[in-house]
This record gives structure tokens, C-alpha cells and sequence, in this order.
């Protein structure tokens, strides 16, 4: 290997620094006083702390899982602080100006269109900072069509009904470990609630952002599409740098109904740690979808490039007939970075269909692995899968795995899995630069292409924001 | 719980025997290791699909001396450079090995020590199963088969493991093979047996430098056996390793082949298993290449009928100084009726960047079109699906080298798939 292929990474990590905001916490640990504060502190009903105290106590008799490749201290879980709010100095905002400068300028720096760039670029921004919805900006456009868009705490005021009915219905509190942590203590999050017939007209979307040093984020999204309804929901993340390991643990449930269609696309750049491994999110985050309807349809599409550790499966639950999932997913490793994610496509319907399109990219010295499981029902006549897990290496000192779990019990099945490994060689990079395009620009146009059937599924602006954060990623691996 | 402890007594009823006086160290070691051990459960990642409790629920008394027929079971080619065992232990009245090729050794363990302490050092290191282990500890017999350097074998060579068995006996056959620096061979291994057994046969392969071993395993135990075999191969620089397992019978079988692939070695591991009734078939192999240009090619393929599981896990580990792998796996699975099941997880491993990897899994029925084709070209509806059922596992047999063998399983695979009705399609 020349050096060409051996110098491009070391970009600092733009994101990171660290608003001061004095914020409203819980003194660090974990027990159901804890939990009765939250949920005091959040103005819940009853039942819903009934949730959250079931889940807690699960949770005590669960263990860690061992069984994904990856390997991290094991978070004390003692030493978490479990609710933190920004303080404001104004309870509810009648303008952005009313709204903390500070935390202004911060999403600023994260480019997120909060202002005028909010309506330029049609985005309507429900903006998760630490634990508490600050904003929400175009609300009443899609109150106009019925749609419910607001933070995750405002919905359990203002609309428990729906959150009862659908809260835990995809993925129950006890489901698993960290998923039964954070029923017990999530803090905030999106819901997202499409009436019957109702085609939202804009792209919703969150963006998180972890800011209170040792404040593990437990957000909540519940999104529901009823009878014909469809939605695309854009999430993207940054947090600032820090040394000590956080931990997120999200639970993310979907749910559509006769033929609603539910679109979920991410971009994740978390601080991942620096290049020795230090620091860096640890992201363990329960995703899933239940296309509960004929003919509903969810479909998850990724673009993974931060964290120190990601667990993650985002998964669908194909239980009406005709219903399909999907998941388009690129995964990028470097440094010490380690990700096991992959999905779960559950076949339980007649005609069931669903697509994995994987594309692991690893680098440095990181750890990058596919893990899926294809299930076909006994009784999922006709049931259809088609899935591809592409590994792309940069240098010697990482790894790639593919560990596909297939599981068929009907005959009428089809389920195909392929799986290829290839690599950015010295060829090609030659051949490129043969024909005047520089090494960097090559690899560029290399991971592109290796990611364009991911791409291609991701709405515009994330498409745009992907490549270049692909190969800002990559910067100092290749080259 | 219950399984746990019935899996606890199991190992230790199997030891409760004599132990055989001879490599008592590598006795005591396998019982220091098996002390307190379980029976696996499904809760565990690489026993997931498995589930042993049919095992657990049998207890196995140690296998009586008897006499076997084996006039049915006798190949043209080999009939003098055969070994025969029944129950774990030679057969010398049913052994021939007059036509033995000059130079090449081929005896059963008990008559010669030499090269036996070799027994229980390939694949050294890497963690044992149990049944590996349970083999270790009480193995009686096995064979040997030693071919000196540059020594090309002429003829193959016949090994034939039978049970036969009135009540629930546990046999644990035994082989070692050695072939010498730039040395060739042809190995037919065989299993079958009557009635209800454990068998759980180990077998160790050293392909030494340039050798090459063509390995044809066949397994047609009883239906209702028990076979969870273990074979280790490691293959060095430049050697060739082709092995073919075709299984037919056992209530519960459980291969688990593990090969070490030194620099520029060419391996194959293929197999098919056909499977109806309640039979279950697992196969968990684990392909090491654990250095510069080694190639793998393999192809698992299972035909399932009836209320039949297929399980294939399949692990490719490429090291990191594997570079210039080439490595290619491939599991297809054909479901023949409403109660089949198949689970199966290729895996690879990558830590080399230059390599050339790829796996593919595949489930599901005959294709509508090829159906069509069969029949506009004056098929009825059941021969058109037993042909392409013949012809999917048809691949798998047709470059079995022995030619009697291959007749043989083609008749055999004729019959399971009905599709003998067609007349002789060898």
C-alpha cells in the first residue's frame, strides 16, 4: 500500500463544543425515585409512570447483551444523570426571540434551519436539546391538515389517548435491555400522529443534540400513519466532544396502518471518540416498525458515521398482508469505531415483501458489522426478500463482518441474501488519477458509487449532506 | 433448568464407563473439560437452531460387540483397501486392505501406536465441543491412514463406520489422516447403522505441503440416530483439501468441519443434505484463512420435505495478513412442503483488506418457469418437479470421483426425490 492509501482522516470533530446553558438536573443514579421525579417533573398521568415503573423493574432482572461484536466498558449505569432540562428564560416562547441566544447560536453552528433558513429550506424542525422540545416550528401548517408534530412530552398532555394506544405497541417495554431503560426513563422526544388520508405535505424532522456532560439521552419517537397516510421523517445528529463515554439509548416505534406509508431516513454523526478511541457516544438504540395494515409500507434508510460503539437494528414487523419493508443503510467505521447494525425484516403477512440494501465501509482500525435477520412466519405465503451487504475495506488494520440470520417456514418463500467484499485498491485509484481526477476526489466518487443505491432513497438535502460528510469521514484514510 | 441437568447426567452417564487405558493424557485432558459440562442449550449463539433435548431425553449404554453385513455395502473399486469398524471397533473379518497402494498405511488405531501421537493436535487451541470432547474421552477404536511424501495414491481408499444397535448405544468413531509433503489421496468415509445410537465420530486431517485429499463423506446412519460429527483439517502452504458431505440419514445431525487454510491453499467444503420426516440437519462449518492467498469454495445445499429443519451456519474468518483471499460461500436451500424449515447464517469475518469474499444464501421452492418449461415439453406436473429436485442436488454428486459411489448416490438421490420414476438418469 503507498501512501496514497494511507493518509486521509484526522479532521477534527466540527461539532464539537459545548453550549452553557445552566441546566435543571437530577443528581446522577438510577432508582424509582428517579423515576418518580421524571415523571412528576413532566406533569405525567399515572399511567404512564405505571410504564415507566414496570419497565424499571424489568429492567433490574435484565442483563447487558453480550452477543453483538463490539467491546466497551460496560456504562455505570449509577453514574448517569437522568433528567436534565435547559433552563429558559421565558416558559413558553411567542418568537424566536424569545428563545435563549445561546442556544441560537448553537444550532447555528450545527447549520440547523431554525430561522428563515427553516421556511427556505421547508423543513419543519422539532429540535430535541437534551432532553426538552425548545421549539417547533410549522405547526399550524400541518394543523390545518390534522397532523399531530410536536415534542414527545407535549403529545402525553395533549393527546394521551394516542400516545396510550401506541406507546409500546411495536416495541414493548421489557423488549430489551436498553429499550426497557429507556421506557423507564425517557425524558422527551418527537410524535408524529398522520390522520386517515392524509399525505403530509413536508419532510418532518428532528434534530438531537446531546449537550450536558454525562446526561445519557433516552429520547422517545412514536410516529403513527393511520388508514392511507404517509410521512417522511428526517432525524440527524451531532453532539459535542467529550471524553467520557455517553450513552444514548433511544427507542424509536413506527406504526402504519391500511396501506399508510411510513419513511424514516437518519444521519448520524455523534462525536465517535477520538483517534486513540477515547470518548465517543455509545449508541444503543431500538428501532422498529409495525406495518400493521394491507398493504402498509416503513421504510428505514441510514447513513451511520459517528459514535465510539452503535448497536443498532432498525427493523420491521410485516404483519398485514401485502405490507413492505424496507432498509437502506451505509455504514462508516474509522479510528476505533466499532458498529453492529444491520435489521430485522419479520414476515407474518401473505405477500410480505422487504429489501436490505447494507453498505459497510471500514477504515483505521474500526470494527464494522452487518448483523440481520430475515424471518418467514409459517404462515407468510408468498413472502419475498431480497437483501445485499457490500463491505467496502481502507487499509489493513480493520475488519468487516456479515453475519445474516435467515429463518424460513414457508415454502411458498423467497429469500435471497448476497454478500461481497471489495476494496479501494491502488488500481483504481490509478486509473482515476490516470485520467486527471485527483486520489481524494476518486475515493470520493469511489464511496459514492459503492453508496448510491443507499443514497438514492435518502430525501434531497440528507443525500447532499451525506456524501460530503462520507468523505469528510474519510479524509486522512485514503489518499 | 431441567435440560441443563439432564445434560449435566448425560456426559457424565457417557463417562461411567471403563475408560480405554490408551493417550490417557488426552483423555484426561478431554474429561477435565467435559467435568460439570452441559449439554448445550438453543439459548447459546452456536447451538441457536439445535435443539438437543431429543439427545437428553435417550440414555446411551456402551455399544456391544457384534457382527455386521457389509456385503450390500461394498464398492468395485475398493474392495481391497477397505476398513471396516462396527460399534467403535475394528472389524478385521470385514476389513480387506490387500490392494493398499505399497508405502501407504492404513490401519486401525488399536494395532499400531506409531503416529498416534499426533491424535488430538490438529486444531489445537480452538475451543472443543463437547461431543468432541465426549469422543476424546472414550474413543475405542479408529482409523489411521499415513501417505509418505510425493506418494500419489492409485486407488481410493474405503473407511466404513457401521451401528447397530437393540437399545440406545454411543459410539465415538476415530480418524487420522496424514498425508505427506506432496502426497495424494482419494478417502470415501462412510456411515451407516440400524436402530436408535450416538455416534459422534472425530476426524483429524494434516495435508502437509503440495499434498492433496479428495475426501467423499457419506452419511446414511439410521433414522433413528444421532450423529454430531467434528473434523478438523489444517492444510499447509500450497495444499489442497476437497471435501463433500452428503448426508442422508439421522434423526439429528450436527457436522461440524474446521479448516485452517495456510498460504495459497485451495480448499472445498460442499455438502447437500437430504431431508424429510422429522429429520433434522445442522451443519456449522468454520473456514480459518489465516494466511497470504488461500482459496475457498463452498457450496451446502439442502432439499427439505416433510416436517424437516435444514440449519447451515457457515463462518469465513479471513486473518489479517490473509491477504489475496478468495473465499466464496453459498447456502441454497429448496423447501418442498408446508412444514419445512430452514435457518440459515453465512457469516464472514474480514480483518485483510485485499480480498475477494462473498457469500450467498438462498430459500425457497422450484421455479414457476422452470416447472412450465418442463411441462410444455410434455412433463406431467410430478415429474417436472422431481426432475428439477433431482437436478438441484445433481450438481453436488456429479464430480464425486469413485465412480460406483457416484451411481450409487444418484440412485439414492433418484429415489428420495422420486424421481427414479423417470428411469436412469446417470
Amino acid at each position: 500500500m503507498s501512501t496514497t492509501l494511507n493518509v486521509v482522516t484526522s479532521q477534527e470533530y466540527k461539532y464539537g463544543f459545548v453550549t452553557d446553558i445552566e441546566a435543571d438536573s437530577v443528581a446522577p443514579g438510577l432508582n424509582e425515585d428517579v423515576i418518580r421525579f421524571i415523571s412528576a417533573k413532566k406533569g405525567e398521568p399515572e399511567w404512564l409512570l405505571e410504564f415507566r415503573l414496570k419497565a424499571f423493574r424489568h429492567w433490574l432482572t435484565m442483563t447487558e447483551p453480550e452477543w453483538a461484536k463490539v467491546d466497551y466498558p460496560r456504562p455505570d449505569f449509577q453514574k448517569i444523570v437522568y433528567y436534565s432540562a435547559p433552563k429558559a428564560k421565558v416558559a413558553k416562547y411567542a418568537s424566536m426571540d424569545e428563545v435563549d441566544p445561546e442556544l441560537l447560536r448553537t444550532f447555528e453552528k450545527l447549520g440547523v434551519p431554525i430561522n428563515e433558513q427553516a421556511s427556505l429550506a421547508g423543513v419543519a424542525v422539532d429540535v430535541v436539546f437534551d432532553s426538552v422540545s425548545v421549539t417547533t416550528t410549522y405547526k399550524e401548517k400541518l394543523a390545518a391538515v390534522g397532523i399531530i408534530f410536536c415534542s414527545f412530552s407535549e403529545a402525553v398532555k395533549e393527546h394521551p389517548e394516542l400516545v396510550r394506544k401506541y406507546l409500546g405497541s411495536v416495541v414493548p417495554a421489557a423488549d430489551n435491555f436498553y429499550a426497557a431503560l429507556n421506557s423507564a426513563v425517557f425524558t422527551d422526544g418527537s410524535f408524529v400522529f398522520i390522520p386517515k388520508g392524509v399525505a403530509c405535505p413536508m419532510d418532518l424532522s428532528t434534530y438531537f443534540r446531546i449537550n450536558n456532560k454525562e446526561s445519557g439521552q433516552f429520547e422517545r419517537t412514536l410516529i403513527v400513519a393511520e388508514e392511507g397516510a404517509s410521512v417522511s421523517y428526517l432525524e440527524g445528529c451531532t453532539a459535542p466532544q467529550f471524553d467520557t463515554n455517553q450513552l444514548h439509548a433511544a427507542v424509536v416505534e413506527l406504526v402504519a396502518l391500511d396501506n399508510a406509508s411510513i419513511k424514516y431516513s437518519t444521519v448520524q454523526n455523534w462525536y465517535a471518540g477520538d483517534k486513540n478511541g477515547v470518548g465517543g457516544i455509545f449508541n444503543f438504540v431500538t428501532k422498529r416498525g409495525l406495518c400493521k395494515g394491507k398493504g402498509s409500507r416503513i421504510s428505514w434508510t441510514q447513513v451511520e458515521t459517528g459514535s465510539a460503539i452503535t448497536w443498532k437494528y432498525p427493523s420491521c414487523v410485516l404483519l398485514g398482508d401485502d405490507s413492505i419493508g424496507e432498509f437502506y443503510s451505509v455504514a462508516l467505521t474509522n479510528h476505533k469505531q466499532q458498529a453492529d447494525t444491520g435489521t430485522k425484516m419479520v414476515h407474518i403477512g401473505k405477500n410480505t415483501k422487504s429489501t436490505i440494501i447494507s453498505k459497510g465501509i471500514s477504515a483505521g482500525d474500526s470494527s464494522n458489522s452487518y448483523r440481520g435477520l430475515v424471518k418467514v412466519q409459517p404462515k407468510a405465503e408468498g413472502a419475498r426478500n431480497f437483501s445485499q451487504c457490500d463491505s467496502m475495506l481502507i487499509g489493513q488494520t480493520c475488519s468487516a463482518s456479515t453475519f445474516p440470520y435467515i429463518e424460513v417456514q414457508n415454502r411458498s418463500a423467497r429469500v435471497e441474501h448476497e454478500a461481497t467484499t471489495s476494496k479501494i485498491g491502488e488500481e483504481q485509484l490509478f486509473y482515476f488519477q490516470q485520467r486527471g481526477i485527483p486520489a481524494e476526489e476518486a475515493i470520493s466518487m469511489i464511496i459514492n458509487g459503492f453508496c448510491k443505491d443507499v443514497f438514492r432513497e435518502l430525501p434531497m438535502e440528507f443525500a447532499v449532506e451525506a456524501t460530503k460528510l462520507l468523505s469528510l469521514k474519510l479524509e486522512g484514510s485514503v489518499g | 433448568m431441567s435440560t441443563m441437568v439432564a445434560g449435566a447426567a448425560f456426559a457424565a452417564d457417557l463417562l461411567s464407563g471403563p475408560r480405554p487405558a490408551e493417550w490417557k493424557e488426552l483423555r484426561e485432558a478431554a474429561e477435565a473439560r467435559l467435568a460439570g459440562r452441559e449439554l448445550p442449550t438453543m439459548h447459546e449463539e452456536d447451538w441457536k437452531y439445535l435443539d438437543l433435548k431429543p439427545l437428553a431425553a435417550l440414555r446411551f449404554g456402551p455399544a456391544p460387540k457384534v457382527a455386521a453385513d457389509i456385503s450390500g455395502r461394498l464398492l468395485p473399486e475398493m474392495v481391497g483397501t477397505r476398513q471396516v469398524f462396527v460399534n467403535g471397533r475394528h472389524a478385521s473379518h470385514a476389513s480387506c486392505t490387500s490392494a493398499v497402494p505399497a508405502g501407504v498405511r492404513f490401519f486401525p488405531l488399536s494395532a499400531a501406536s506409531e503416529a498416534c501421537h499426533a491424535l488430538g493436535s490438529v486444531g489445537a487451541g480452538d475451543p472443543r465441543n463437547l461431543f468432541e470432547d465426549l469422543n476424546a474421552a472414550r474413543f475405542e477404536d479408529g482409523a489411521v491412514i499415513l501417505v509418505p511424501k510425493n506418494m500419489k495414491a492409485a486407488l481410493p481408499l474405503h473407511l466404513l463406520f457401521i451401528t447397530s444397535a437393540e437399545a440406545p448405544v454411543a459410539v465415538f468413531p476415530r480418524l487420522l489422516v496424514v498425508l505427506e509433503r506432496g502426497s495424494e489421496l482419494e478417502l470415501v468415509e462412510e456411515h451407516h447403522g440400524e436402530g436408535a445410537y450416538l455416534t459422534a465420530p472425530v476426524i483429524e486431517i494434516r495435508v502437509a505441503e503440495g499434498a492433496v485429499l479428495r475426501h467423499e463423506r457419506v452419511q446414511r446412519d439410521s433414522m433413528e440416530a444421532f450423529h454430531l460429527g467434528t473434523l478438523r483439517a489444517e492444510v499447509a502452504k500450497g495444499g489442497q483439501y476437497h471435501s463433500r458431505t452428503l448426508s442422508f440419514g439421522a434423526r439429528l445431525s450436527r457436522q461440524q468441519p474446521w479448516l485452517r487454510l495456510a498460504e495459497g491453499v485451495e480448499a472445498s467444503l460442499d455438502g447437500l443434505a437430504l431431508l424429510d420426516g422429522t429429520q433434522v440437519a445442522d451443519t456449522h462449518s468454520f473456514i480459518h484463512h489465516a494466511e497470504p492467498h488461500s482459496q475457498s469454495h463452498q457450496l451446502h445445499k439442502c432439499i427439505v420435505d416433510g416436517r424437516a429443519r435444514a440449519i447451515f451456519n457457515g463462518q469465513i474468518r479471513v486473518a489479517p495478513r490473509a491477504q489475496g483471499t478468495d473465499a466464496k460461500q453459498q447456502s441454497r436451500n429448496l423447501l418442498l412442503s408446508e412444514t419445512a424449515r430452514v435457518d440459515t447464517k453465512p457469516q464472514l469475518e474480514i480483518y485483510a483488506d485485499d480480498v475477494k469474499c462473498s457469500h450467498g444464501a438462498a430459500v425457497g421452492q422450484l421455479d414457476p418457469e422452470e416447472l412450465f418449461y418442463m411441462q410444455s415439453r410434455g412433463l406431467n406436473a410430478d415429474d417436472a418437479r422431481n426432475l428439477l429436485t433431482y437436478g438441484f442436488a445433481a450438481d453436488v454428486i456429479a464430480h464425486v470421483p469413485v465412480a460406483s459411489l457416484r451411481r450409487a448416490l444418484r440412485q439414492l438421490v433418484m429415489a428420495r426425490t422420486q424421481a427414479s420414476t423417470l428411469g436412469d438418469l446417470s
